[in-house]
This record gives C-alpha cells, sequence and structure tokens, in this order.
C-alpha cells in the first residue's frame, strides 16, 4: 500500500538546485507519553475543580508543550496566545453548543432552529479559529497567519449545507415511498447518509484547498493544487478497503462471539447466544470502521494534501504510513486502560504525522522578514479571530 | 559571587528569522538581553519538563530560544527562579497519580451520587407545565415517523382507559402517589417497533396494537405494563434521563475529547444505560404496587416475557431486546413481578 501512489505528480517542473541555501527543513517531535500524561492528569483534576472553568488554561498548557517538542529545522514553535481571550472563545463556543445540545433533547421544535443558526455561524467561527491559533503561532520569531477569506469560509462549507437543506425543504414528514412511516424515516436517514459520503471527498477537497490557500509565514504565502477526483480516488479507495474489513470483522466476530458465549454460558451454540455475537460484530465494526477506516482516510489525505502544498520557496512533502494500524492499537489499549492510555496514543500519532512530513526550502529561512499586513483587506475578521480565540482543530 | 550567571540564547526579534546569539541575564526583576531589558511580567517563562525546547515568549512578539534544556534549568535555579506550583505538580508521577486517583474518585461519586441528586434536583424545579409542550412535540415527532393511528376501535380504546383510569384511582385511594396528569394513546406501528409500550415526558403514554394483540386475553399483564410506564411518567423519568445523559457527555468529552469523539461516545453508551436500568427498576417497583393496590396481579406479567420469547426466540434477534437492552434481564423482572412486595395492602 503505497501511500503516495495517489498523490498526482506535480505540473510544475522542480526548481532549479541553484541556490545554495536551498535545505530541507526536517521536522522532529520529542513529546513523551509519559509527561503529557502528568500534564493531561493535573489539567483533568484542575478542569474538574474549577468546574470545567481552567479549560481554556488546560488547553494553552497542552498547546505549549506540543509546540515546545515540536521542531522545525531545530527551532521549536512558540504560541502567543493570551488564556484570557481563550476563555472568552471558550465562554461563547460553550453556550452555543450546550444550547444546541439541551434545545436537541427538550424540545424538537427548538432544535431545527438552533441547528441552523450554529450551520450559520460554524464557517466564520472555523475561519476564525484557524486566524487564532495561527495568528498566535510563530518559527523563529515569525508569526504564521491565515488569510482566507469569510466568504471562501461559506463556499467551502456549501457540499455540506446544500444536501441538508434540500433534504429538510423537501421532505414531507412521514412522507416517501412506502405507507409505513417506520420505513420512510429510515429511508431519508440512509438516503442522506448516502448522499453526504457521495459528496465528502468533494467536501474534503473543498475546505482542504481554502485551508491549505491561505496559510502564510514571513512572505511565504501557501497554495495547493489538489485535484478534486484525487480525494474521491481515495474515497474509492477506503471503500474497497472498507469492505475489507467488513469481511475480516464479520470472520473476527464469529470466532470472537464464540469465545464469548463459551465463557459466558459453557456453550457454542449460536441459537440462544445470539446476542453475543453480535455485541462481538458491533465492537468490531466500531474498532475497523471509525478506529481503522477513518486514520486511513485521514493518512491518505494528509499525504495528497501536504504533499500538493507549496509556497514561493517550500514544498511540502508527506509519507504518512502506518497510521490505521497505529491508530487500532491506540482504540484497544485506550479501551482496556479504560482512557487512561488515551495520552500515550496523542503523543504517537502527533509523532508518526509530524515525522512524516518534509520541508524543500529554496531560500534560507534566517533570511525572511515579516511583512507588514498594511494591505489587507477583512481586518474585521482578524477582530473576530482574537475575539472568539478558540480551536476547533485544524 | 558577584558576576551574575548568564546564558546563551538565540534570540528572535519577531521581525526576521535570522537568529541573533545574545547572553541573556537577569537583574533586579529584568531580563537584560542584546542591549535589551523587559520586565520579567512581560516574558512568558518555559515551563520545566523534561522534554522539549525551552522557549521564552516575549510581549510584542519576540522569542528567546534556549537549545541547552539542562543548562538552562540549571540557570533558572541559579537565578532563584522558581517553578510554580503546577510545574512541579507535573514533574512528579506520584503527584500527577494522586491527581488522576482524585480525578476518578470524583468521576465515580459524581456518577453515583452527585448526577443523580442534582438531576433530581432540577427535575424538581421544572413545573409540569413546562414538560407538557415537550412531550407533546416528542409526540407528534414519533406519531409522524414511526406510528399509524391504531385499529383498535375507540371503544375498545376507552375501555382500557377506563380500566387502566380505575387501577390507578383505587392504587391513590390506598394512599400511594401516583400520576394526576395522563394521557394513553394507542398506535398501530411498524414491523421495527412491535409489542411496545414507552412513556414520555408530561404524562403521555403510548401503547401499541401489536402488544394488545398479544396480550388480549390477558388483561392484568396489559396493565401492569402500562403502570410500569405511569412509574416512569411518577419519576419523570425522561426529564431525569435528558439532563443526566448531557452531563455524562461533557464528562466524557473531557476525559477523551481531543483523541476520538467517536470514541467518547463509548462511556456515554454505558453510563445512560446504567442510569436507564435503574429507572427500570424504580418504574417497575411502582408497577408492581400499583397493580396490588389496584386489584390487578403484576405476577400475570411472566405471560408476556413467554410469549415474546415464543415469538421472537431468544433476546437476541427481538426488535424489543433493542430498544429494551437496558431493563434488567427478563428472569429477573418476572421473579420481581411475581414476589411479594414489601407494601402489599389487603383490602
Amino acid at each position: 500500500m503505497h501511500a503516495t501512489a495517489a498523490v498526482p505528480t506535480t505540473a510544475d517542473p522542480p526548481l532549479p538546485n541553484t541556490e545554495a541555501a536551498a535545505r530541507v527543513l526536517q521536522i522532529r517531535f520529542t513529546g513523551s507519553g509519559s509527561e503529557y500524561f502528568r500534564i493531561w492528569a493535573i489539567n483533568l483534576l484542575l478542569i474538574l475543580l474549577s468546574c470545567g472553568l481552567y479549560l481554556p488554561f488546560a488547553k494553552m498548557r497542552r498547546i505549549r508543550y506540543l509546540y515546545a517538542n515540536t521542531l522545525i529545522d531545530g527551532e521549536a514553535l512558540a504560541f502567543h496566545g493570551d488564556a484570557w481571550r481563550m476563555f472568552r472563545g471558550f465562554v461563547l463556543l460553550a453556550v452555543l453548543l450546550g444550547a444546541s445540545t439541551f434545545a436537541e433533547t427538550f424540545s424538537p421544535a427548538a432544535a431545527l432552529p438552533a441547528f441552523v443558526l450554529l450551520c450559520a455561524v460554524w464557517p466564520a467561527l472555523w475561519r476564525a479559529s484557524m486566524q487564532f491559533r495561527l495568528g498566535n503561532t510563530s518559527w523563529r520569531g515569525l508569526r504564521f497567519g491565515f488569510e482566507g477569506s469569510l466568504a471562501g469560509a461559506y463556499l467551502a462549507h456549501l457540499p455540506v449545507y446544500i444536501p441538508a437543506v434540500v433534504l429538510t425543504a423537501l421532505v414531507p414528514d412521514g412522507q416517501g415511498p412506502s405507507s409505513d412511516p417506520g420505513v420512510n424515516s429510515q429511508f431519508w436517514f440512509w438516503m442522506t447518509l448516502g448522499m453526504l459520503c457521495l459528496m465528502a471527498p468533494w467536501s474534503t477537497a473543498l475546505l482542504k484547498r481554502y485551508q491549505h490557500q491561505g496559510y502564510r509565514i514571513a512572505g511565504e504565502r501557501s497554495g495547493i493544487l489538489l485535484r478534486t477526483r484525487s480525494v474521491y480516488f481515495i474515497g474509492f479507495k477506503m471503500v474497497v478497503v472498507g469492505l475489507a474489513m467488513a469481511v475480516f470483522a464479520t470472520l473476527a466476530a464469529i470466532v470472537l462471539g464464540g469465545l464469548l458465549a463459551l465463557v459466558a454460558t459453557g456453550k457454542i451454540d449460536a441459537k440462544g447466544n445470539g446476542h453475543y455475537y453480535g455485541l462481538a460484530f458491533i465492537g468490531l465494526l466500531y474498532l475497523f470502521g471509525a478506529g481503522g477506516l477513518l486514520p486511513y482516510y485521514a493518512a491518505r489525505i494528509q499525504n495528497l494534501v501536504w504533499g500538493n502544498t507549496r509556497s514561493a520557496s517550500l514544498r511540502l512533502h508527506s509519507e504518512l504510513r502506518g497510521l490505521t494500524r497505529l491508530n487500532m492499537m491506540n482504540w484497544l489499549l485506550i479501551v482496556l486502560t479504560l482512557g487512561l492510555y488515551r495520552p500515550f496514543a496523542v503523543m504517537a500519532v502527533t509523532r508518526l504525522r509530524l515525522h512524516a512530513v518534509r520541508i524543500d526550502s529554496s531560500t534560507d529561512p534566517a533570511t525572511w522578514k515579516t511583512v507588514r499586513a498594511g494591505s489587507h483587506a477583512d481586518a474585521s475578521g482578524d477582530v473576530a479571530g482574537d475575539f472568539f480565540g478558540m480551536d476547533v482543530g485544524l | 559571587m558577584s558576576a551574575l550567571p548568564s546564558l546563551t540564547a538565540h534570540w528572535f526579534d519577531g521581525q526576521q528569522g535570522q537568529a541573533q546569539p545574545v547572553e541573556v541575564r537577569l537583574e533586579d526583576g529584568q531580563l537584560h538581553f542584546g542591549g535589551q531589558q523587559l520586565p520579567l511580567s512581560r516574558v512568558q517563562w518555559p515551563e520545566r519538563l523534561r522534554h522539549g525546547r525551552r522557549l521564552m515568549v516575549l510581549q510584542g512578539g519576540g522569542v528567546l530560544s534556549f537549545p541547552d534544556a539542562a543548562a538552562f534549568d540549571a540557570w533558572a535555579d541559579a537565578t532563584g527562579h522558581r517553578p510554580g506550583l503546577i510545574e512541579r505538580w507535573q514533574l512528579s508521577w506520584q503527584l500527577a497519580l494522586i491527581a488522576l486517583a482524585l480525578v476518578t474518585a470524583m468521576f465515580a461519586a459524581g456518577w453515583r451520587w452527585g448526577l443523580p441528586a442534582l438531576s433530581d434536583r432540577l427535575v424538581d424545579r421544572i413545573p409540569l407545565s413546562a414538560e407538557q409542550p415537550i412531550g407533546d412535540q416528542v409526540m407528534a415527532m414519533v406519531d409522524k415517523q414511526w406510528l399509524r393511528p391504531s385499529q383498535l376501535s375507540d371503544a375498545e380504546q376507552q375501555a382500557w382507559r377506563e380500566r387502566f383510569g380505575r387501577m390507578l384511582a383505587s392504587a391513590r385511594a390506598s394512599g400511594m402517589a401516583v400520576p394526576e396528569h395522563w394521557q394513553l394513546h394507542f398506535r398501530r406501528t411498524s414491523a421495527t417497533l412491535g409489542p411496545n409500550a414507552f412513556a414520555l415526558p408530561g404524562g403521555q403514554m403510548c401503547v401499541t396494537d401489536e402488544l394488545i394483540e398479544l396480550l388480549k386475553d390477558e388483561p392484568d399483564a396489559v396493565l401492569t405494563i402500562l403502570a410500569h410506564e405511569a412509574g416512569h411518567v411518577q419519576h419523570r423519568h425522561g426529564m431525569r434521563t435528558g439532563i443526566r445523559a448531557g452531563v455524562v457527555a461533557a464528562a466524557a468529552a473531557i476525559w477523551l475529547g481531543d483523541y476520538s469523539s467517536f470514541l467518547s461516545g463509548l462511556p456515554v453508551l454505558l453510563a445512560t444505560n446504567g442510569y436507564r436500568r435503574d429507572h427500570e427498576r424504580e418504574a417497575d417497583a411502582f408497577a408492581r404496587e400499583a397493580a396490588r393496590r389496584g386489584g390487578v396481579d403484576p405476577a400475570r406479567m411472566a405471560i408476556f416475557f413467554e410469549r415474546i420469547r415464543e415469538k421472537y426466540g431468544d433476546s437476541a434477534e427481538s426488535p424489543l431486546a433493542i430498544s429494551f437492552s437496558s431493563h434488567p434481564a427478563d428472569s429477573e423482572r418476572i421473579a420481581f413481578f411475581k414476589a411479594e412486595g414489601p407494601v402489599a395492602p389487603k383490602n
């Protein structure tokens, strides 16, 4: 399984290697699971004791640890964020999510408007969080930045929203091909799921394109050459791998279910012991699906997306392998240790993902200079990013 | 020692990527380096950890990077800079494990006592009138998506309502607290639900034609099942579950959240199922007592479980098992309904 197989070779020829400054910027991650475990344990206690108010400060500690251990060409990343600003964003997001969850639980009629509101502000929040996170990250004292436009953020989310809108507007309650409303609601559920799956690669392509065209450090502004059909090809491979996994999970469930039944009742007989087989099957499906298939997709996407990202003097490469296996191991260990393995899992995944990336630079970063963002058209976005101060994961 | 200890560092001024080698020293609460000076209050001091680069983030955008972590720590000690409380905590395995033990104890206590007490108190403060519209909305939604009108005649439905009302009335007359407001709906369902009954917030109860069909010669079993649903109504389990699920989801997100949101769904499922099982026991207790006080024989419930088993085989294949997966085991419940209750009244 060659991860790079799906990466289309770049159109323009490689830059002539004329300058002596040209070199490879190696990424190294030195974080340790045992240390992160201790940070996590103490963060948890303080979060609980403060009834959640410590969350942004815990996040800041976490980010600073990850950054101090991410060395690019021998220099670490630095985080300039202010925990109190992050606190404001955290409160806003908590209120928003809390309100929509509450509405969902207690009032089905209010759930739809709450969900629509969340959908309406989501792209703006997403962009603001990237602006905040990158704007507060520096390398060699040079700040990163995110310069994607607000309209672009909404456009990138279109494939997620259009089918949802069409379905809610067009599907009358309980109507459908069958006279049984129960069958109809299942029909529409599977229809929606199917449509979302079909559009997922397109959506990934739009989102990644938007993100990777907006990064900046010093005079380097990132760009990406990403073909939607390459993402669809990865999606297709994922379906094939998924089918193979489903077959394997079924076989494994028969063995595991038999063992469970034997241990619990002393009989392997499938009759009357069906729920042991069901339990084993659901558990394995969960492990392979969410624990194995999603990381498979994530790894291929990382290779495709980062491998095609470049700026005036930078070219990135990503050769990520083994994420699926690592992640399934992590899941097993997390479940077996009731969550205690989690910090070790985070470190292992971060190391694997970062070590897979290599940066070729045709100039010496020591010569880079901050560009004054004087011609910045959309200043309100920066203010919003600064105000929200949140980070919903890059 | 007259000379103040100093340390070499790379200074990045925030304008250019070129590192400037500087000597850093601390004097009167001021950081001196490369001809600059900055009060400590404007410096983000790096945390002492075994791994990772020591970086000082300077207000105004610059960064001081110390390539040698061990040298930095020795220098920090020599200048008299003491690591903060949390920093020292993070360095010690012992303290970290104590913190984790405390967290575990708090989670366990919160799940066992704190959350149930909190949700009970909260639910007691929610007036019934606020619960009503919630139940109405859920019923309307379930109606649209899962149910069809009943094929029982109005007279049959009315007869069941009267029987049920009589049972509750005599239970109330004997001093038992029973729901004041309730509505009993009859619906036909799709194959996905089968013989079933459920209760919603605000005193809405619904029973399926399929259940009545299954037990039409066993009215006592039907009435006991309805009494079970009335138990959910009386204890307002719908509201309680809603509040508990929300809090458990938040706790699980804190525990596992930044690793995988899929994985954090697992404890939510397990924890809320645990609560639900308690609710089912509570509703069973209510049903047994209400039935006895209302002149209905709860032991007939055994027939219901028998017929379900006949119809669907063992629990795994039955759609009932899916919707009732959080119920206690059948045999346990049969024994419960057959056993003499602690307060069986004799009229």
